[in-house]
Parts: C-alpha cells; sequence; structure tokens
C-alpha cells in the first residue's frame, strides 16, 4: 500500500470523521446534552487532526487544534453550548470540512474565513473559562493571537495550552487498564519490504498499555545463510490496556495482510506457563514519528511511522499536549467502545466491484427468467422435478438480487447532513433564521440515486431558504415564529423513497406566479389554470419569480432543472402549497436503479414493459364506459369520474389510428402531478421483475421510454417512461425521432 | 549509509539501521568473520528489525567461532529498541522483559 492509498484512506476517514462531528453538533444544537455526544463531537476534530499531523496538513492540523480546544472546554463543563457558541462551532465545522477538501483536491480555504473563526473559537475558550487559564502553563490569552496570525503550527506558541485536568491518569493508570491481551505478531518479508517496520508498530503497541514480550528467533538461521531482508523474528505480546481488541489490531491495520497476527484476551493459565514481568518503557528516544499515543485513529498512526514527509515540529508542538489529551479520550472511549464496537463491522468495498457483482446477479435473473421460460414451454402441467426446482432457484435468485442490492443501500443521512450546512450558510447571507429538521435519514437507497438527488435537493433547499421562508419581520408581521422550519423527511413507501421538503413560509404566491408565466409566454393570458397546475408552473422551464436574481437562487434555471434531474432518476417530484402557511415538495425516487418491477404488455404487436409503482389498477373497458370528447379525446368512465384514455400504441407511434378500448386493457397509471389517465394497451403478458438497462448507454435516449430490458426469451422490450406519455397525451407531443419500431 | 569500518575489528553502526543497511551491515560482517569484532552502537538513531536480526544472526555465529562480538557505547535509542523487541543488547540474545 503506498503512501497515496493511505492519505486516500485517510480522506475518507475525514469524510466519516466530518459526518460524525456535524451530526453530534447538530444533537447539541437540539439540547442533547449527553457527555458521549460532545465526546464524540471531540473525538471527531482530533482523529482528523491526528491523521492530519501525519501527512503533514498543517492547516489543518491548526486550526483542527483550535477547535479541539474550545470543545474541550465543552467537554470539561467549562463552555456551556448554547445556541451562540454553537453556531461558531457549526461554522468551524463547515471550515474544517473545507480545509480537508482543499488539502485533497487542492486549493486553499480563504484566510480570512479561517482567522475569524480562529478568533471567535478562542474567544469562547477564554471567554468563558477564567480560571482554566489561570492554571494553565502558559496564559492562554498569550498563546492566542500567536495561533490567530500563524495558522501553521510550526511554532510551539501558535498551540493554546489544552486545559484539561488529567485526574486519574498517568500516575492511576491501573485503574484504567482492564484488558489483558496475548498477541501473537510475525511479520512476513513483504512487511518490510512495504517500508513498514515491525518495531514501530510494536512502539505503538506498547504505548497502549503495559507491554511484556518475548521475541521467537527459532527461524532465524546461520549467519551466513541468512537473507538480510528476510523476516526471521516473531513475537508473543502480553499488553495489559484500556483498548479493546479492534483498538489493539487497529495498530496492525496496515500490516495486517504481511503478517501473521492473533490477538487475544488472556487466560490465567498462560500467565503461569509464560511468566512475564511487565516492564515500563521510557520510549522518549524513539520518537521519531508524529507523537500520536494512542491515539483515537490508530490507523493513521501506522501511515505516520513510515511517512517521512512529517514534520518533527509538528510532532514537538503537539506531543506532550497530545499524550496527555489522548489518555483522557481513551478513558472516554473505554465508555463508549461498547456501544462503539456494536455499531457494526464494516468493510470497504470498490464501488466497482459491488457494481460488477450487481451486473452478474442481473445476468443471473436474466438468465434464470430465460431457462423458466424455456421448461415451462417443455412442461405444460408444471410439475415435474425441474419445474420445482426452478421455482426455488427464482425465490434465492430473487434473494441473493435484494441482498446485493442491500449492499449498494446506503442511509440519506451523509446528504441530509450537507443540507443543514447550505441552510445555514444561505440564512447567514439573506439574514433569515431557518431551523432545519430532518427525519428518517437512516432510510436507505441506492447509492447512486443518493448521489444524484444531492444536487436537486441543495437547489430546492437553497429555493426554500430564499424564496420559500419569509423575512423574519415579515414572519413576525404575520404572527409567525420570526425563526422559520425546513423540514426535510425521507421515509419509504410501496418499493419508493419518498422525500419531502416542507417549508412553513409563505407558500407559492400564485398571482405571482401565473403572471411571471404569462409575462415569459409560458401559458396564454387567458388560460384557465387550477391551483395545482399554477403550482407546477415553477418546474416550467426558464421560469423564475425572483423579481431581482439573488447569488442564491433565481437565474430562472432552477425548478425545471431539479424536475429533470429528479426524472432521470426515474422519479417525480410534486409541489402542494397553502398560502401563507409554506409548500411541501415531494420527491418520489426508486430505491434502486438496477432492478423494477414491471407489467409486461403488448401494444401492437410488440412487447413492452410498464414500471409497476406507476400503476394504480387494470381494467377491461366496458364500451359503455367510453366517451368521446372532441376530436381525438377519449374519457373512460371509472367508478362515476372521468379519466383521459390515452392509447400507447397510438402516442408510440406504433400504429396510425387509435385502436378500440374495448378490445384492450385499461392500465390506471398516477402522473407526477398526481392526476390520473388510463393507458390502453393491447393485453397483459404479466408481472416481473426485470432488470434495467440503460438505452442511454447502450443506444439513445429515446422519449417516452425510460429504459431496456431483456426478457426470459431473450427478446429486448422497452420499459414506458409513463410520466412521458402522460405528459405526452396532455398535448405536449413527444418529439418526432420519437416514432420508432421497438426492438423485437 | 553503509556501515563503515572505524579501525580493525570495529564496525561503527550507521545512524539509521534500516532495511537497506541490513545487507550492507551483513556484508560488512561477513568480511571480519574469523576475527573478534567490536560494534561501535554509539549513532545509532533507529534501529530497524532486520538489522537486529544480521547483529543477532552474528553474535551467535561469532559465539559458535569462539571469537568475541562486543556491542559497545550502545546509544540510548539502540538499547531501548533492542529493549522493546525483546533483545539483551548486551548478550545480543532473546531476552522475556
Amino acid at each position: 500500500m503506498d503512501m497515496n492509498e493511505i492519505k486516500e484512506i485517510f480522506f475518507q476517514e475525514c469524510e466519516e470523521q466530518l459526518a460524525e462531528l456535524e451530526s453530534g453538533l447538530l444533537k447539541l444544537n437540539d439540547g442533547d446534552r449527553d457527555p458521549e455526544t460532545v465526546n464524540a463531537v471531540f473525538r471527531a476534530v482530533h482523529s482528523i487532526k491526528g491523521g492530519a499531523g501525519a501527512f503533514g496538513l498543517d492547516d489543518l492540523v491548526a486550526f483542527a487544534h483550535v477547535f479541539e480546544t474550545t470543545l474541550d472546554c465543552v467537554r470539561s463543563n467549562k463552555l456551556e453550548p448554547n445556541q451562540d457558541v454553537l453556531k461558531v462551532m457549526l461554522k468551524s465545522a463547515d471550515v474544517l470540512a473545507d480545509l480537508v477538501t482543499c488539502s485533497r483536491d487542492g486549493g486553499s480555504v480563504e484566510e480570512s474565513r479561517t482567522k475569524t473563526l480562529v478568533k471567535e473559537l478562542e474567544a469562547l475558550a477564554n471567554g468563558e473559562m477564567p480560571s482554566a487559564a489561570a492554571e494553565a502553563p502558559k496564559p492562554a490569552a498569550k498563546a492566542a493571537p500567536a495561533a490567530a496570525a500563524a495558522p501553521a503550527p510550526t511554532d510551539d506558541s501558535g498551540f493554546q495550552p489544552i486545559p484539561f485536568t488529567f485526574d486519574g491518569f498517568g500516575g492511576d493508570e491501573e485503574a484504567v487498564l482492564g484488558n489483558v491481551f496475548d498477541i501473537s505478531f510475525k511479520p512476513t518479508r513483504e512487511l518490510y519490504s512495504k517500508g513498514n517496520e515491525a518495531a514501530l508498530l510494536l512502539r505503538d503497541l506498547s504505548r497502549l498499555g503495559e507491554m511484556s514480550i518475548a521475541c521467537d528467533m527459532d527461524t532465524l538461521p546461520a549467519f551466513e545463510s541468512m537473507d538480510p531482508e528476510a523476516s526471521y523474528f516473531g513475537w508473543k505480546i502480553s499488553l495489559k490496556t484500556a483498548k479493546s481488541e479492534d483498538e489493539v489490531r487497529a495498530v496492525f491495520e496496515f500490516a495486517e495482510w504481511d503478517c501473521e497476527l492473533d490477538v487475544k484476551p488472556a487466560e490465567a493459565s498462560e500467565d503461569e506457563e509464560q511468566p512475564m514481568v511487565p516492564v515500563p518503557f521510557d520510549l522518549s528516544a524513539l520518537d521519531d514519528g508524529p507523537a500520536e499515543p494512542a491515539a483515537p485513529a490508530p490507523a493513521v498512526v501506522a501511515a505516520a511511522e513510515t511517512a517521512s514527509n512529517v514534520t518533527k515540529a509538528v510532532a514537538a508542538a503537539v506531543e506532550k499536549k497530545e499524550s496527555a489529551a489522548a489518555a483522557a479520550a481513551a478513558a472516554a472511549q473505554n465508555n463508549a467502545a461498547a456501544a462503539a464496537a456494536s455499531a457494526g463491522q464494516t468493510i470497504r468495498v470498490d464501488l466497482d466491484r459491488v457494481d460488477r457483482l450487481i451486473n452478474l446477479v442481473g445476468e443471473l435473473v436474466i438468465n434464470q427468467a430465460m431457462l423458466s421460460q424455456s421448461v415451462i414451454e417443455n412442461d405444460a402441467t408444471g410439475t415435474s422435478a425441474v419445474n420445482m426446482g426452478l421455482e426455488e432457484l427464482q425465490q434465492l435468485t430473487r434473494e441473493i438480487q435484494d441482498s446485493v442490492m442491500a449492499i449498494r443501500a446506503q442511509p440519506v443521512k451523509p446528504v441530509f447532513q450537507r443540507m443543514s450546512r447550505i441552510v445555514r450558510e444561505v440564512a447567514d447571507m439573506v439574514g433569515k433564521q431557518i431551523r432545519l429538521v430532518t427525519e428518517g435519514e437512516n432510510t436507505e437507497v441506492d447509492k447512486t440515486v443518493i448521489d444524484k438527488i444531492a444536487e436537486p435537493l441543495t437547489h430546492m433547499i437553497r429555493n426554500a431558504v430564499d424564496h420559500g421562508i419569509e423575512s423574519p419581520e415579515k414572519r413576525e408581521a404575520a404572527g409567525k415564529d420570526p425563526e422559520g422550519t425546513i423540514k426535510l423527511s425521507a421515509k419509504h413507501r410501496s418499493g419508493r423513497i419518498l422525500i419531502e421538503l416542507q417549508d412553513d413560509g409563505g407558500g407559492i404566491n400564485r398571482e405571482r406566479v401565473k403572471q411571471k408565466a404569462i409575462d415569459n409566454d409560458l401559458i396564454a393570458p387567458d388560460a384557465n389554470l387550477t391551483d395545482e397546475e399554477i403550482d407546477n408552473l415553477i418546474f416550467a422551464p426558464g421560469f423564475s419569480t425572483a423579481d431581482q436574481i439573488s447569488d442564491i437562487s433565481g437565474r430562472g434555471v432552477g425548478m425545471d432543472v431539479v424536475k429533470r434531474s429528479i426524472q432521470a432518476l426515474g422519479g417525480r417530484i410534486s409541489i402542494s402549497s397553502k398560502p401563507g402557511q409554506g409548500s411541501i415538495f415531494t420527491m418520489s425516487l426508486p430505491l434502486t436503479l438496477a432492478v423494477l418491477d414491471g407489467m409486461v404488455v403488448t401494444v401492437a404487436g410488440q412487447t413492452l414493459v410498464v414500471p409497476l409503482t406507476a400503476i394504480v389498477e387494470t381494467l377491461q373497458p366496458e364500451a359503455s364506459a367510453i366517451h368521446s370528447f372532441g376530436a381525438t379525446q377519449r374519457l373512460i368512465s371509472i367508478r362515476n369520474s372521468f379519466c383521459p384514455l390515452v392509447d400507447v400504441g397510438r402516442i408510440l407511434n406504433f400504429r396510425s389510428t387509435q385502436a378500440n378500448p374495448v378490445e384492450g386493457v385499461a392500465l390506471l397509471v398516477e402522473s407526477e402531478g398526481g392526476g390520473q389517465r388510463a393507458l390502453m394497451v393491447d393485453a397483459i403478458q404479466g408481472q416481473r421483475q426485470v432488470v434495467i438497462k440503460s438505452l442511454e448507454a447502450n443506444y439513445t435516449h429515446v422519449p417516452g421510454i425510460a429504459a431496456a430490458t431483456i426478457l426470459g426469451d431473450g427478446r429486448v422490450a422497452l420499459i414506458l417512461d409513463v410520466d412521458a406519455v402522460v405528459a405526452a397525451s396532455r398535448g405536449q407531443s413527444l418529439k418526432p425521432e420519437m416514432s420508432l419500431a421497438a426492438t423485437g | 549509509m553503509a556501515a563503515k569500518k572505524a579501525a580493525s575489528g570495529t564496525v561503527a553502526l550507521a545512524p539509521v539501521l534500516d532495511l537497506n543497511e541490513a545487507s550492507a551491515l551483513h556484508g560488512k560482517l561477513m568480511t571480519m568473520r574469523g576475527s573478534d569484532i567490536v560494534i561501535d552502537a554509539s549513532a545509532v538513531e533507529r534501529v530497524g528489525v532486520q538489522c537486529a536480526q544480521v547483529l543477532v544472526a552474528g553474535a551467535a555465529a561469532w559465539q559458535a567461532d569462539k571469537k568475541s562480538f562486543m556491542i559497545e557505547k550502545a546509544s540510548d535509542a539502540f538499547e531501548k529498541t533492542m529493549q522493546l523487541i525483546g533483545i539483551d543488547p548486551d548478550k545480543m540474545v532473546a531476552k522475556e522483559i
């Protein structure tokens, strides 16, 4: 593993830590005062700092250090995390995230932003705890300006003393050294050839507690026949530590494939067989790397030891305070260890591998369907053993597919967390007070969907803050809380994920929207539109109600882009608004973009698949229920209400004249606006799960068609884009090139 | 930097005894086989396990030859690392500590 890979892992971990940090701060903001929440926040910043130190990311280390110092005041109850304090901390979390991004992708964070926050953080740390300054070895006030002026931690004076009390640590380690592990460690030649050093790993291990060690030299050959670069030594170690087994193993994280390693809790009898006298090491002479003893992110410690670019200055500056800070963190972690362990073990897997697996399973599903079909054709009764076996195979295939899909499923939490930053920043910019409430953030959905909803969601949030919520003055005048609320929620509903964005603002000003639409030639001046239709105008291309184009939104390329992005994901978006009370945007998205439950239908001799989620019901129209409306329109009467009838074959230009509705089947579908349409097809073949194959990737986009699939008989069937067909039936005809002969 | 001969029968260890140094040290000691040897460890700042392996194997070989193999003026870093990896630097044998 080279340095870049290690660094990449560090950045991945940073992302996790930043998410942890933000979620912790938001919890504190909501009044959570659980010490573990504060500890988690502190640990996140501390880990980022530790890793950044290993890679010589000085700006990041410097800022993280100041942030960590202030957080520690909260942790030691010297600073009450009230709204004002948290506002600074949330901003600092944003800057920290930016610093991480800049460290990874290049670029720099505006110095003024960093400096301002460093000052604010230091003011918080100083102002609120005068007693701490007195206790500290150096006056914090003296250190503060130096840190503000020189963020790079090359100068010891750039760091504030960390005002902890360490009672119970150092002199009284026995109290916290609860676990004893027997460790057997035998490196391979590769461990050394990759630049790792067993001595450094042993040193890190010794820092976790009291260590006794026995070197096994049995395999060392005679001097003349030895290979100087081979690995002969192995070790039996007994470690008494406050750390968990996982934390002990983490020391070997970067070497685990290049050594034989066994870590197990010690058994009493073994102690008798192998008496070991613990000798506490004085390791000060060995410190050549960054001092991160018992760091909460041991993963980066190993990296640190092999990293040649670590500045000794950083190590020297951080070391003393750090070791103490880490010890305190360790104690706090000890309590949390159980909770953290139960959070579940995870492995990092390259996304390409997962996608390959998903593709293969897709092929398996198709193959299984083809096999089933040929067996059914040869076994009319369906009672043969092969047929029964196939049914089991079908079930198994389905289960495998679900499980594989679950690998790609991720909670929407990271996206939601990103939104809270956007709300903060935009609200600050426009001088509004807005609270973001999130719900159902653990709802899981395919990673592709998560990656792609972030952008439209960001736009909608910006819109909600800029246009949706009124200014505090207007809100007060309307008798509302001056602080607006935006609620972002996610939930599963009938095989789809439903994301709702609700604001308690003024709602859509329909008069203004309509006027704007008329001004922009989107509708005729005398058009008679329902409220819902007016609301939906905001999704029209080129529509913007903002009289003044702002930095935030109102460039006129807003909601139509949002709508297109959502539609590209196979999703729908709708809006409902109440004047004076706010608006709700509802996005309904598929849980996965790889498979689909569909109804296989025949239209003009072609086989099409209609997504099952769009279908409300199917019915066989009677002649008496069909009514003509105008020259070409037909309506079907369903339970005393009329619904437009759409001949799919005609819309897609499969045939030149409309089919007789009585001879076909009507699929009642719900369109994005909530309105219903009856889609006429010739016959229903059945219902099955189909694997989605992108038409765009394999051919080109075809209007009215969402994607394609391969059926059990090996033929390609097109998957109908219900919303596009419904839209076409409203008069927005599909483009001429959509006249196509369906592949058969 | 390879171990260099400071005087007849004396080998001064390089400050950094890493992977690269192991072969050089092994080669150096091979040329001195059969004579008493003094290892000067005063300049050592860092010791890797592979160099420790060479030294331990060397000590055993010299002992078998009934020649003396002495470590002199061991630096703090040398002693502590040897202690850390479980080797008695005075005797160059495994030591349970």
